[in-house]
């Protein structure tokens, strides 16, 4: 079986001890531990005030010989934890197991291991919490875990409030594209933490896609998008402000492109008979606030953004030649010409270029990867369009301008079907 | 006098009658020969384009970028391709085995040269083959990376590295054909060691700056001001 | 066979705590007697057990079971005659049987003489014998322990126009300490039963013996010379006489009442009681642990005393509150079994009579590091009745047989003091000692071997304990060291089958022998020692090197 693989004796001895539990809260870590201290001790504070009765382990994945008492010292608890009387802890031992990895994990083999631990500890619900994740608090964690556990949601993605500008590719790609597709309300499908039902946890772990390359990078949005499509129930729940990650390198715009829309457009293929011929919509109920939008002064550089927007699409001509639809490429070719303070990208070229992206990616016109990469300067020219547009709005329209491209993707799919069906032309 | 005329007729009548006799059972050997060929390489060619199909031959083929090559010279997918040249090969194999039957001494030795050139003609085809499939993906690989790390010169690059490309793929399918190999290989390494030097000198020389800042950007500490230049996509 | 010489048994006894009144009526007037205990000697002694802790028995009008005193130096008529203790006494002793009795000092019954006379008026020379008040005002903040009932720590008497202080029932005047007079009443009283042949005395409630403006009025340093002052005497005049507090405090605030070894000889572990219940709930050791690592050292000669359930509500005093609503929740979910902060049910209903629990309860109890009691009935695994008011549901007749009124008496049923137990589940008719008497496998047949091996071994009552913290939390295991003897308890908590590797490199070498079969088991090595157990199963190994 695929599991014996992920089993290591020293794993398999840890799960003995445990037993069966309640909770699981899953920690893939790819550097040492002290960044995931923080990450421990909020879940720990969560799991000791509002988790008293409940039967709890706490998963830490990580490459290196490191062990549970590590992790324990790491978190710096014991003392910190003792906040009853006469030096009474919690109610419960909350378990700490470390899973030792060669290497850093992929987020598949920690997500896939995470799974496996959840199946055979027989969790009724579990968490995953990125380590980088620098504004955790114990009440964030507590409202993940108490909606899949408590509420019985099979799925928990977050919600947070950001910046307006922040979060473009997830709010003009990556979730009005999955709303209309799949039909998922949930504005987080990337979640870098979000909880499951031990039921989704199984129905996922004995799926046989866990050597496909976009599951060893972005599992959570195929978890998010499976949860989608199958009827399980989700919901978002709120965790506060969006902060940047730490101990992240400047952003990789092509690199982030391949492993989020590589892994939606992967998704729209292994999904297509969900999606395809089917209009599925799933409400996503939110536990506490609403989405919010702040609108801070920030700088940016946008006459960089729209040059590199423009020599992209003129270099990558014969690329996108391929790629898209006639009329699509050579409105695009017109808006290239535009100044820059007259450059606008209308919602429904976006979309439709968007599709024929998909679609071609379906067809595999040219190499899938290659075909992700050459999005790059359009999304840059969807940004530098976005934020000319926006930049003195509120974030009540910003909020409405995004909904209407919600309703873009939507009007379109009927573009997108026939696209997607259809037999490839010779383009010369 | 007309005696020996008759008696000459006779032989020469004789002899081409039995000539005839003997020839006309090579030759219907050799029609069996090509008949059977001909099906036998239906065989093949049917054979080979399941087997073509269920491993998506063609999808991989598109994703390399052949199927386009293909298409602009209006030739079949690539299984089609080659489940048909299967079937040339095979039958035309079959015709010369049914023609050396015929007995012809020069023609067999000129079919016999023929088959100890074939195999080279494949793998010269092959060479060639990949070497314009390489070209594409590497060509337009090396395009997408420069043009989203804003290099203006994208398609210099671009093409450059399909150029390189395409002459090595050229050079060795003909040196693989024997075709005036000392020749091609002296001009190839010509031609690719003094655009290498070009190269090197218009760099080194004239591209001090561009160098310099190259390794800056790629090798030393990110600018707080190159943070900021785009919103985070996440 | 009177008991041996030993100024430290009450290290190495099983004790069986009783009611005289409920365990057995010998006259047919429907309340148990000391001539009905005399002949359920030879049960005792067969169960294996070396010492009675006897329940209040003096003249009291009965308002708080026997705990509110007319007469310290005489017998409840309604119990027999002071021959007759005399007699059950010397019947006990010569089984080998020790006798603890109650000395109830912080209050009396408001029908004592002395209150009737100090009540009489301000000017009775008995007057300062209790605590008055002209209001009640004094001592704020104090905390009162029968929640329940009582409003107030003060009760206003009619009579003498003042209020009188009382820790518990208002009808249970509090004794002034501050009196010397009240200190040497109470030694004469001590004197007399010592006398008369008695091993031992539980204090009750000996934490509120003083008051003092501004404290708590529990655990007073005056309240501890009290206590050594009578320590003293006893060890001049009576030494082996052993002196048991009931103090229902954390560990660390009972420690004082051992002080360097001369004041209580023992005292109740009361933290531990609740939380043995908790872990086998949680499936967890933690409770346990925590509270044991937490429990400071105490001088040689002197013990903890360590019990499951007795006469009182399974308090819920010593636990966090959260700890409490979990316990609430798990073990007395109506709301009619919880009282003053505990729950009023016996050992078996609140295990669900799971033979298997009570089994692993027990052998928690006999095997950690204290005395052992046990609470009459528990042996054969006897129900409570919560519907017969403050505690007297867990204070029913013993069940001896199933005949009228469970062989307890020959009375009408009407009679009886209190009506016996007789549901389907744990009646009399199906919970009885005759029954469990009859086949090999009866709780109460097990319960003999259990105690007959622990008395055996000196390491359960005066071990060490170390705990062994495999990563099972389901599991709990310690090793007991006496000596050269060295004892291994394996304990699962849970319900279910648990794999458990324990580290006894330390011990490498040794072959455990199981102590109930005798049986060799494979002996430790390098490697941790992987143990399987059944649900609720526990393993009792003499560590030997052969």
């Amino acid at each position: 079986m695929a599991e014996d693989t992920l089993l290591s004796d020293d794993l398999l001895r840890q799960l003995i001890s445990v037993g069966e539990v309640d909770l699981l809260v899953g920690i893939p870590s790819q550097y040492s531990f002290s960044p995931v201290a923080d990450v421990v001790r909020a879940v720990e504070q969560s799991l000791s005030r509002q988790f008293v009765r409940q039967r709890v382990v706490i998963a830490l994945l990580d490459g290196g010989e490191k062990n549970a008492e590590q992790l324990a010292a790491a978190a710096g608890n014991g003392d910190e934890r003792r906040n009853h009387t006469h030096g009474i802890t919690s109610l419960r031992t909350i378990h700490r197991i470390a899973v030792n990895f060669a290497a850093a994990p992929t987020p598949g083999a920690a997500l896939h291991t995470t799974l496996a631990i959840c199946d055979l500890v027989r969790a009724k619900a579990a968490a995953v919490f990125s380590p980088t994740t620098s504004n955790l608090s114990a009440e964030s964690v507590a409202n993940l875990l108490t909606a899949v556990y408590r509420d019985n949601f099979d799925f928990a993605a977050p919600l947070y409030t950001r910046h307006k500008f922040q979060g473009l590719l997830m709010r003009n790609l990556l979730y009005p594209m999955s709303r209309a597709l799949f039909g998922s309300g949930m504005r987080e499908v990337f979640p870098s933490e979000w909880g499951f039902s031990g039921r989704l946890g199984s129905h996922c772990f004995n799926q046989e896609i866990w050597q496909e390359e976009v599951i060893r990078t972005q599992p959570e949005a195929w978890m998010a998008v499976n949860a989608s499509c199958d009827d399980y129930r989700c919901c978002q729940v709120y965790l506060g402000e969006k902060l940047p990650p730490k101990n992240v390198a400047a952003i990789d715009i092509v690199d982030i492109l391949r492993q989020t829309v590589g892994a939606l457009f992967w998704c729209l293929e292994s999904q297509q008979t969900s999606w395809l011929d089917s209009e599925k919509v799933h409400s996503a109920p939110t536990i506490g606030p609403a989405h919010q939008l702040t609108s801070e002064p920030t700088e940016m550089d946008r006459h960089r953004i729209f040059e590199m927007f423009r020599s992209g699409v003129t270099n990558l001509e014969p690329v996108l030649s391929t790629i898209l639809d006639p009329e699509t490429h050579s409105e695009i070719k017109a808006i290239v010409s535009l100044e820059e303070g007259k450059f606008r990208f209308q919602s429904d070229l976006w979309v439709r270029t968007l599709y024929d992206f998909a679609a071609s990616y379906h067809h595999a016109v040219i190499n899938r990867d290659h075909l992700v990469q050459a999005l790059a300067p359009l999304y840059r020219g969807m940004t530098h369009s976005y934020l000319v547009e926006h930049a003195d709005s509120s974030p009540a329209e910003i909020e409405a301008a995004d909904e209407m491209l919600c309703s873009e993707f939507e009007l379109q799919k009927p573009y997108l079907r026939e696209k997607w069906k259809s037999k490839v032309e010779v383009k010369s | 006098m007309r005696d020996t005329i008759i008696q000459g007729l006779s032989q020469a009548y004789s002899n081409f009658v039995h000539m005839i006799a003997e020839f006309l059972p090579h030759l219907l050997v050799m029609l069996i020969i090509i008949a059977f060929g001909l099906v036998v390489a239906l065989l093949f060619k049917y054979l080979l384009r399941t087997i073509l199909r269920l491993t998506k031959l063609d999808k991989v083929s598109e994703e390399a970028g052949a199927t386009k090559v293909l298409r602009l010279a209006h030739l079949p997918s690539m299984s089609e391709l080659l489940s048909r040249s299967l079937f040339w090969v095979t039958w035309f194999g079959f015709i010369l085995v049914g023609l050396s039957v015929l007995g012809v001494a020069t023609l067999q030795e000129q079919i016999s040269r023929f088959m100890r050139f074939l195999p080279e003609v494949f793998i010269a085809i092959l060479i060639l083959f990949l070497g314009v499939a390489i070209a594409n993906f590497l060509s337009r690989a090396a395009l997408l990376a420069a043009v989203n790390a804003g290099y203006a010169s994208a398609r210099i690059v671009s093409w450059s590295i399909r150029f390189v490309i395409w002459i090595l793929a050229v050079t060795m399918t003909l040196e693989e054909l024997g075709v005036a190999r000392q020749t091609v290989i002296a001009a190839f390494s010509i031609l690719f060691g003094a655009t290498m030097l070009g190269l090197a000198i218009a760099f080194g020389l004239g591209g001090q700056d561009l160098a310099r800042r190259f390794l800056e950007k790629n090798l030393g500490p990110v600018r707080q001001d190159e943070k900021k230049n785009e919103p985070q996509p996440m | 066979m009177a008991p041996p010489r030993d100024n430290l048994w009450y290290k190495d006894a099983v004790i069986y705590q009783l009611h005289v009144r409920t365990f057995s009526d010998s006259n047919g007037d429907g309340i148990g007697d000391f001539a009905g205990l005399t002949q359920r000697l030879d049960y005792l002694q067969e169960l294996g057990v070396t010492a009675i802790w006897v329940l209040p028995f003096y003249p009291s009008p009965l308002r708080d079971d026997g705990y509110d005193i007319a007469d310290y130096t005489s017998v409840n008529p309604g119990y027999g005659t002071l021959n007759d203790f005399k007699s059950f006494l010397d019947a006990a002793h010569a089984r080998g049987i020790r006798v603890i009795i109650e000395l109830v000092v912080n209050h009396t019954s408001d029908q004592h003489p002395w209150f009737k006379e100090a009540r009489s008026s301000r000017d009775n020379p008995k007057r300062d014998w209790y605590v008055w008040s002209d209001t009640d005002s004094k001592y704020q903040g104090v905390p009162i322990v029968f929640v329940d009932t009582e409003t107030s720590n003060w009760a206003w008497d009619p009579t003498s126009k003042s209020y009188y202080w009382h820790r518990f029932f208002s009808h249970q005047p509090d004794l002034n300490f501050d009196n010397p007079a009240v200190f040497e009443t109470v030694w004469e009283v001590v004197k007399f039963w010592v006398e008369l042949g008695v091993d031992g005395f539980r204090l009750d409630a000996v934490a509120f013996l003083v008051e003092r403006e501004g404290t708590l009025c529990e655990n007073l340093p005056e309240t501890h010379a009290i206590i050594q002052e009578i320590r003293r005497r006893v060890d001049a005049a009576y030494p082996g006489t052993m002196l048991l507090a009931e103090a229902n405090q954390w560990p660390a605030d009972v420690r004082a009442y051992f002080a360097d070894g001369n004041e209580f000889h023992a005292a109740f572990h009361f933290p531990l009681m609740p939380r043995m219940f908790m872990a086998v709930k949680l499936e967890d050791r933690k409770p346990i642990i925590e509270i044991l690592e937490q429990t400071p050292e105490i001088p040689d000669i002197c013990q903890w005393f360590i019990f499951l359930r007795n006469h009182d509500e399974l308090t819920l005093e010593m636990v966090t509150e959260i700890e409490r609503d979990y316990m609430y929740d798990e073990y007395a979910r109506d709301k009619s079994m919880r009282i003053n902060r505990g729950i009023r049910r016996r050992l078996a209903p609140l295990m669900n009579n799971d033979r298997r629990q009570v089994e692993l309860l027990n052998g928690l109890l006999m095997s950690m590091p204290g005395t052992p009691i046990i609470y009459y009935g528990d042996e054969i695994g006897m129900g409570d009745n919560i519907y017969l008011g403050d505690r007297n549901g867990v204070r029913t007749p013993m069940q001896w047989s199933g005949g009228q009124n469970a062989g307890f008496s020959p009375a009408d049923p009407e009679r009886l003091c209190a009506p016996v137990i007789s549901n389907e589940i744990y009646g009399y008719k199906s919970v009885n000692v005759a029954s469990q008497e009859r086949f090999d496998h009866s709780l109460l047949r097990w319960m003999k071997s259990l105690i007959r091996v622990r008395n055996a071994f000196r390491v359960f009552s005066r071990g060490s304990i170390e705990f062994l913290e495999p990563s099972n939390h389901r599991v709990l295991a310690y090793i007991r060291k006496y000596g050269n003897e060295i004892v291994l308890v394996v304990n699962n908590l849970a319900g279910s089958a648990q794999a458990v590797e324990l580290d006894v490199q330390k011990y490498k070498g040794y072959v455990p022998i199981e102590m109930f079969g005798r049986n060799l088991f494979p002996r430790f090595g390098n490697l941790p020692y992987l143990l399987t157990l059944g649900p609720y199963q526990f393993y009792w190994f003499q560590l030997r090197r052969i």
